[in-house]
């Protein structure tokens, strides 16, 4: 059964210019169309929504930054913009030269959550990390973290430190979208079980809009470490050229003398990917196998309570 | 907490991260993508694949001209570790767009424009005048967009010219050029309301007339024939030889709305009711907070542009040429090759080829930087060879027997009679095009006012709706009592190029060049002769 289903928000918000256009630009394979900048203007209130993880919102915000204009909305819109909030991902630009003022941004933010979403999760990512020495990374971004899980008290909140030049973003994001699944590690198992029942050599599971790596299975060890970016990247590429002849993505099959790959709908959050490294099973075989998976799993997301955005879509 | 003063990168970094913006993206590595065996050995580094997959995918997300999501120098690896090679053994270069679009609004406003100083100056030294000044104009704008490369140590790379001068002259210079960029912006938005009027005014009494079947053409002084033009407000001369002569009668009908007595003259009426009613359609689009959907709307000032050309070839083929060189005296129907109006063809043009203001910030969009002369140069040569078409088309087709040259007006649309309908559709569509223009202006004038004086951008809506209130209240005040648009233009463009044009960019760039030590006297003299230019260019609108 499902009650009304509640829109619930993921707030990703950070100083204007600390990238968090850029990132969920990459992240959801939106175009960004950036006519405004040559007036020479400053900033306009970011309302973009976009779905992901069936019934999460994600709301881009600007905060503080050059426009006091943006600090008068928040202040009278603060209560609508913190209502409903499942996620904040908090984005600080580590070259920024305002280190108290972006301090204090946060924790405004941090008490409008308290007030009104206390039982949201807090993720901050410290961005543009290409830009600092590489001997010096680690030690920035301890620091930073340990400023930040001070300052967040009695909040808990994760670290990451990001680049969108690097593996470190998608590691990010992935791993937030793992902790926002409910039951992550009972699909892991029955993943598994479904690997060694097919016989397939890795199983993938990516959520629909991101195709984040959600969960994972290999039977030996791959060779390219960056693999689940590339592939996300290629398929969120081909969903672009989709979307401009208004045609959207379903599944693919890709086959040679050496391998076989099947890129599916899964669940109605989730996509799958098996690789049989076995060419004389026939695709038929492996589909119905799939096919037969599917029911299985929505049954395992439908088990849960309707408190979770994953649960609200019903057959 | 981390001490701010220390550097978070080492100076060579700092550089290369400062070049990041100056590149375009280009193809470092093509990987090969069919994987036939079990290559125990990689062809390319894991890294170098990965960045690949990256840089094809961050490219369709962003426009082509986009730097945004551009690998910079830092994160590519060594130029000895690229490799760039297609299947068939060739390498290629990948070459982007480098068109910068220039803003078409201000173009559409000043063609109206052209032919009307055109007889001012004389027709040949109308000509002359527009090529030297665009040639001028093209310099100092060259000017402008070096000036931010040449200052040395500081990261300029989103600096627009009222930083350079804030550099150079502090306080003053910063303030100064704010102000002198006011009086474009803001002149411009006044011509605009002027305009607007005019154009709402025609299209409203076309559409009555046509709906009554009204006919004024025997009320309107103009060639007989076909193609009719018009002479709204003739002039009369006394005592001329050979003057026209005219009863009374028809300067008040024609001076004034011809429908005056009714009851509809009475409530549309050019200078009285108009400039109220657009009172109440622009002043909310000027209190919009974002202009970005009104910057949708540019495709129209192309659109008006090349319909302006269209009809201006049109009416000078059907016309014919009236031309005769009368080199220093006077004739009564034509006007001399040289005369002493010029300057107010000067003003005009100052304020037509005047993108001084904002060229930095449009250039920094161009994907080429090193085409930018290039293309800054082609982009005047368009904008004058336009403008020169359009006023020597329409000064040599004016019907100059019946009609004096002297009679074609600043807004030349003004010489077509109100049934013309090729004209009733080029004043619809500038009428919606200059709408859509309008709240433009506006921000652009409420971001540099407010930023400036306030900080931020939005301080209140009071704020706003009072800077609005002062800017529709010029235009209204000027639509009512002085709808010249002529001088408006010459005067505000006069003196927003004094300082804008001539005598910041000469200054800068003598003071840039001293501090390198390599200012040379012919330079210097030079430059301070464009100074005195725009002196004399202010000076002499108030004596003509």
């Amino acid at each position: 059964m499902s009650s009304t289903a509640m829109k619930k928000k993921v707030l990703l918000m950070g100083k204007s210019g600390s990238g968090k256009t850029s990132m969920r630009s990459i992240i959801f394979a939106n175009y960004i169309a950036r006519d405004t900048r040559r007036l020479g203007a400053t900033i306009d209130v970011e309302h973009s929504h976009v779905r992901f993880l069936g019934n999460l919102v994600l709301n881009l915000w600007d905060c503080g930054g050059q426009d006091t204009f943006m600090e008068n909305y928040f202040t009278s819109q603060r209560d609508n913009i913190f209502r409903n909030v499942e996620v904040l991902i908090y984005v600080f630009d580590v070259e920024s030269r305002e280190l108290e003022k972006d301090m204090h941004y946060y924790q405004s933010c941090l008490e409008a959550i308290l007030q009104n979403s206390p039982d949201a999760k807090v993720f901050c990512l410290v961005h543009k990390m290409d830009l600092v020495q590489e001997d010096q990374r680690d030690l920035i971004f301890k620091e930073r973290e340990e400023d930040l899980k001070r300052l967040s008290r009695p909040l808990a909140c994760t670290c990451f430190r990001t680049s969108i030049w690097d593996e470190t973003l998608y590691k990010a994001w992935s791993s937030i979208v793992y902790q926002l699944i409910p039951n992550v590690q009972q699909l892991e198992t029955n993943l598994r079980n479904f690997a060694q029942i097919i016989e397939a050599d890795e199983v993938l599971l990516f959520e629909r809009a991101t195709f984040l790596v959600i969960s994972h299975y290999q039977c030996k060890e791959q060779r390219d470490a960056h693999r689940f970016e590339k592939i996300s990247n290629i398929i969120k590429q081909f969903k672009l050229s989709c979307s401009k002849l208004a045609a959207s993505f379903q599944s693919m099959e890709v086959r040679n003398s050496n391998f076989a790959a099947f890129i599916d709908i899964f669940t109605s959050n989730t996509y799958v990917m098996v690789i049989m490294s076995d060419p004389s099973i026939p695709s038929a075989a492996t589909l119905i196998n799939i096919r037969n998976a599917r029911k299985h799993f929505e049954k395992l997301e439908r088990v849960d309570g309707p408190k979770h955005g994953l649960h609200m879509r019903m057959r | 907490m981390e001490d701010d003063n220390r550097p978070l990168l080492s100076s060579e970094q700092t550089e290369s991260h400062h070049l990041s913006f100056c590149l375009s993206p280009r193809p470092f590595h093509v990987e090969p993508r069919n994987i036939i065996g079990d290559d125990p050995q990689e062809r390319v580094s894991a890294e170098a694949a990965i960045l690949n997959s990256r840089v094809h995918y961050y490219g369709r997300l962003t426009g082509s001209s986009d730097r945004l999501l551009s690998p910079p120098n830092h994160v590519i690896p060594r130029p000895e570790e690229i490799y760039v090679y297609s299947p068939l053994g060739m390498a290629f270069k990948v070459k982007g767009s480098d068109d910068t679009s220039k803003n078409p609004s201000i173009v559409t406003m000043c063609i109206c424009h052209m032919e009307h100083d055109d007889g001012h100056a004389g027709f040949t030294l109308g000509i002359l005048i527009i090529v030297f000044l665009g040639l001028l104009m093209l310099y100092c704008c060259y000017v402008v967009l070096k000036s931010p490369k040449a200052i040395p140590y500081v990261d300029t790379s989103d600096w627009e010219f009222p930083d350079v001068c804030r550099y150079y002259f502090g306080k003053f210079g910063q303030w100064s050029s704010l102000v002198f960029s006011m009086v474009s912006l803001i002149g411009a938005m006044v011509v605009y309301w002027v305009l607007m009027s005019n154009f709402l005014y025609n299209t409203g009494q076309f559409i009555y007339n046509y709906a009554h079947n009204v006919n004024t053409s025997d009320l309107e002084y103009g060639t007989n024939g076909s193609e009719k033009v018009i002479c709204p407000y003739p002039n009369i001369e006394p005592g001329g030889n050979g003057s026209i002569t005219m009863s009374p009668l028809f300067i008040s009908s024609v001076g004034n709305e011809t429908l005056d007595s009714t009851s509809f003259g009475h409530w549309w009426s050019k200078t009285n009711t108009i400039p109220l009613y657009l009172i109440v359609l622009l002043l909310p689009l000027l209190c919009f907070r974002s202009a970005s959907f009104f910057a949708r709307f540019t495709f129209l000032g192309t659109i008006s542009v090349i319909y302006l050309i269209v009809l201006v070839t049109i009416k000078s083929v059907r016309l014919g040429f009236h031309l005769e060189f009368h080199w220093f005296d006077t004739s009564t129907f034509f006007v001399p090759e040289l005369r002493l109006l010029f300057p107010q063809l000067t003003g005009v043009l100052t304020l037509a080829f005047f993108i001084h203001n904002c060229i930095i910030t449009l250039m920094k969009s161009n994907k080429n930087q090193e085409n930018n002369v290039r293309d800054l140069s082609v982009a005047y040569l368009l904008v004058g060879l336009t403008y020169l078409y359009v006023g020597v088309l329409i000064f040599a087709s004016f019907p100059s027997p019946p009609l004096l040259k002297d009679c074609i007006e600043p807004n030349f649309l003004d010489n077509y009679p109100s049934n013309d309908v090729m004209v009733f559709v080029a004043r619809t569509f500038l009428l919606f095009q200059m709408i859509t223009v309008y709240p433009l202006l506006g921000y652009l004038v409420r971001v540099q006012i407010m930023g400036q004086v306030f900080g931020n951008n939005y301080p209140s809506f009071f704020h706003i709706l009072a800077l609005n209130i002062v800017i529709v209240g010029a235009g209204v005040l000027m639509a009512k009592f002085y709808p010249n648009i002529g001088s408006i233009i010459r005067f505000s463009g006069a003196t927003c190029g004094l300082a804008l044009v001539f005598i910041f960019p000469a200054l800068v760039h003598m003071i840039s060049k001293k501090r390198q030590g390599t200012l040379s006297w012919p330079s210097a003299v030079f430059h301070s002769f464009l100074i005195l230019l725009g002196l004399a260019n202010l000076v002499a609108q108030f004596f003509v």
